[in-house]
This record gives C-alpha cells, structure tokens and sequence, in this order.
C-alpha cells in the first residue's frame, strides 16, 4: 500500500494583504490543475499567515447587492479592506494577531476521496486539538461550524471552497486581542449574539503556568504538526530556495508584503 | 451501448415531474407524458448526475446521493440563470454545506432551460437526492396543492448533442469511481 505524498507548508512572516493573497491562492490551484491533469506531481500545500485588517464575505453574500455595497463602505470607511469571495460562510475578520490557514489539497489523493464534510471535520478537530494541547484550552460541542470557547464566544473559523476536488481558502484562529476590536464592528458569520475570543485571554483566565509571550510562528507550527496527523500525511516545510513555479508564486508575494510597509491597528473609528 | 431506463409514463406514476411553483397551470404538464420516452442516466465525476429525455432533448441535472451525503446539509444552492449556454464541464453554480462551498459543473452542453426556484427557500431539498427516491408526486384534483411533490433537480438543459451523454459514466461505473 502506497503513503500519500507529504503536504508541503509554508509560514508567511510579514501579514499580507488579502487580495494578493486570494491571487496567489488562484495561481497555486491553477498549478494544481493543470499538473495533476498531465502527471500527477501536483503538491498539496498548506499556507500559514495573518493577513492585514481586511473583512471577507463568503458566497451566499452577493457582492452587488445593496446591503453588501453598504457594508463594504462602511467598513473601508474605518480603516480595512472589503473583499467578496466564492468561499462558503458569511462576513468575517483577518487581521494582524490572527493566523489563517489555507490547506490547498487534493481531496481525490485519498482512496477512497475525502468527502467535504469529513475534510471540514478533521479540521475543525485539528483546531479543537491545538487549543488542549498547547494552550489547556477547552472547546464546547456546536451545531455551528467553527471553535467555541462557550455558547457565546468563537475562537476559530472555517469558510472553504471545493473544485474538482481542489481546496481553496480555509481557517482561521484569533491569538492575540489585536483582531477582537475589528470583530466588534461586524456581525460575523452570521451570528448575532457571538463575539470573539482569542487564546491570549483564555490562557491568562486559566492561569495556565505558561509563557504568556506568544509566538506567531510557533503558534503555525503546532497548528502544522496536528494537521498533519488528523489528516495522516508527513508535514513537510516548502523548500524556498527552488525555482518552482509555487515557490516562485510564494516569494513574489511575500516581496509584496514587504513592499506595503505598516498595517493599521486599531479600526479608525 | 446505450444503458437506458425505459419508462412507460402513466398517469399517477413516478415519472411525472413539475416544477413546485404557485399556482402551477395544468399545461404544466408535458405531452411527451402520455408517450414512451427513452431516459437515460448518466453520472459524471465530479458527482452530478443527468437524467436525459431523448424525446424533449432535456437533461435534468441534480447532484447524485453519495455527493448530498459527503456534503452534509446543504444551506445554500446557487444556480445558473435560465437562457444561458453552457458547454459540457462548465461551472455552472455551486451547492454549500457546513461552511463549503463545492462548485457544480454542467454534465452536457446546452442551453439552461429552467432552474429549480424551490432550491432558493428550500436549498434542504437536494438532501433529497431523487436519484434513489425517485421522482413523485402527490397526485390531486387540483395540482397546485400537490405539496408532496419535493423534487432536489439543480436545472433542465436543453441538449443540442445527444451522443454527448455517451461520454458520461454510467451508474457502475460511477459505483466504482466513488469506491475506488
């Protein structure tokens, strides 16, 4: 019995803009495509980042539509960037203190082919996982996809889009207080009587004994180890110094990010 | 080798199909009803299967029971708009369920003839997969309040080649795809 090949990760270090970012992941998944439909060395990539402050609408929200339009005023208007996606999931956060996750899989490399909800599954649970282990943090059961720290306070997020099998977009988990500011402008995901959490105040409720300093990157690596074993695949970190086409699609972006220089903190008003 | 189902449409039996739309006209009702008619199903990779009339030329998309059941309870169905032309592995909508968002490809070309409206308010019913349930309808004197009729179809295409549906799986070989 074959093992599946290692699905190759990459931790961005400066937080990108989210457009960019959604182009990068387009290039990455026409790669994909077009590899896999004349060999079969198409790779299966996670990326890890923050983004700058920007809020996203999923599919269902129709980008043309008033309620949409004035809303993405509104919230341009206080200091993010307002980007539609074909995503499933309604409006939410990125922003700076919050890592995103985007698995680019194959979902067709395993026999038989993961089905959606069982890709969703083993995600939400790679999320639930990282926040025992690391951090001792303790999820509640709900009827709602995400993480929730109770009935009232959501941690993590997933919102993904599937074609032909390839996966685009993904999760996102809060780690410092920086995004719960952002948050607060919004009704995110839909739910009304929601607001955000992030492991930063979980930890210093617990009084957890731990280094309270937390480490973004460090953060991306126990999210990678753990993914890796929901999913049964070696995590392997992306080899930067080849000329292939997804490194050299990574690096542009990562060239870009520098380029674009400070993020705004806190929203304007 | 065309694997057909052949259906002799009676009044009262499972083949009658419509649209579930208020005050639905009894002209609703197609003619080629009371006719024999050669149906085939065909099923793609991408797990959408067609039900195609070679009498009307019409290819009644729906998604098949194994994709309804990996999805998990579907939310939200985008469809495309009647009078467009599609061409065969096109994307023409997309189904979402626990926060993904899985796009639908046309199984053969043509023209979208009509879309499910029901899908909009009741985006739950391609749970309903007609694929082993079939396709029925309540049947009463007055047709429009026909409300067991719940039929989980994406669109109608309007075929221009028939041999088309010939280069989709057929139900075995789609039983062998999903396994494999």
């Amino acid at each position: 019995m074959s093992r599946l090949p290692p699905i190759f990760y990459h931790k961005f270090a400066l937080p990108l803009p989210y457009a960019r970012t959604l182009a990068l992941q387009e290039q990455l998944h026409a790669f994909q495509l077009h590899h896999r439909r004349n060999s079969a060395n198409h790779k299966d990539i996670l990326l890890m980042l923050q983004h700058r402050p920007v809020y996203t609408a999923g599919r269902r929200q129709i980008s043309t539509s008033p309620e949409v339009e004035a809303e993405a005023k509104r919230l341009q208007g206080i200091g993010a960037d307002f980007v539609a996606t074909q995503r499933g999931g309604q409006t939410t956060y990125h922003g700076p203190g919050q890592i995103v996750g985007y698995p680019l899989l194959d979902l067709g490399r395993w026999s038989p082919p993961l089905g959606i909800r069982d890709y969703i599954c083993r995600m939400q649970k790679t999320l639930q996982l990282h926040l025992s282990e690391a951090h001792a943090i303790q999820h509640v059961p709900s009827d709602n996809t995400g993480v929730f720290l109770d009935e009232h306070t959501k941690i993590a997020s997933i919102g993904v889009q599937v074609r032909h099998r390839l996966t685009t977009h993904g999760f996102s988990i809060n780690v410092t207080r920086e995004p719960l500011a952002w948050f607060q402008r919004v009704v995110a995901c839909g739910l009304a009587d929601v607001s955000a959490g992030c492991i930063a105040d979980s930890v210093l409720d617990t009084g957890h004994a731990i280094n309270t300093d937390i480490d973004i990157r460090h953060e991306m690596e126990g999210l990678a180890e753990r993914f890796g074993r929901f999913f049964e695949r070696d995590m392997v970190e992306l080899d930067m110094g080849t000329k292939e086409d997804v490194v050299e699609a990574i690096r542009a972006v990562e060239e870009d990010a520098q380029q674009a220089g400070d993020w705004l903190r806190v929203p304007t008003s | 080798m065309i694997s057909a189902l052949r259906q002799i449409s009676r009044p009262g039996s499972a083949a009658l199909r419509a649209a579930r739309r208020p005050a639905v006209p009894q002209t609703a009702l197609r003619a080629s009803l009371f006719a024999r008619t050669l149906v085939t199903k065909r099923y793609t990779q991408d797990h959408e299967v067609v039900e195609f009339d070679d009498a009307s030329m019409i290819g009644t998309v729906c998604i098949t029971d194994y994709a309804q059941s990996s999805l998990g309870d579907v939310v939200f169905v985008e469809l495309p708009i009647t009078g467009t032309e599609v061409a065969q592995g096109e994307q023409i909508g997309a189904v979402e369920s626990v926060k993904a968002a899985s796009d639908i490809y046309a199984p053969i070309s043509g023209v979208v003839e009509e879309v499910n409206e029901g899908l909009a308010d009741q985006p739950g019913l391609l749970n309903k997969s007609p694929e082993d349930k079939g396709w029925f309808i309540a049947f009463s004197k007055d047709l429009r309040n026909s409300e067991e009729c719940f039929i989980g179809w994406l669109c109608k295409i309007k075929v221009k080649d028939a041999a088309e549906i010939e280069s989709l799986m057929t139900a075995e070989a789609y039983k062998a795809h999903c396994e494999s």
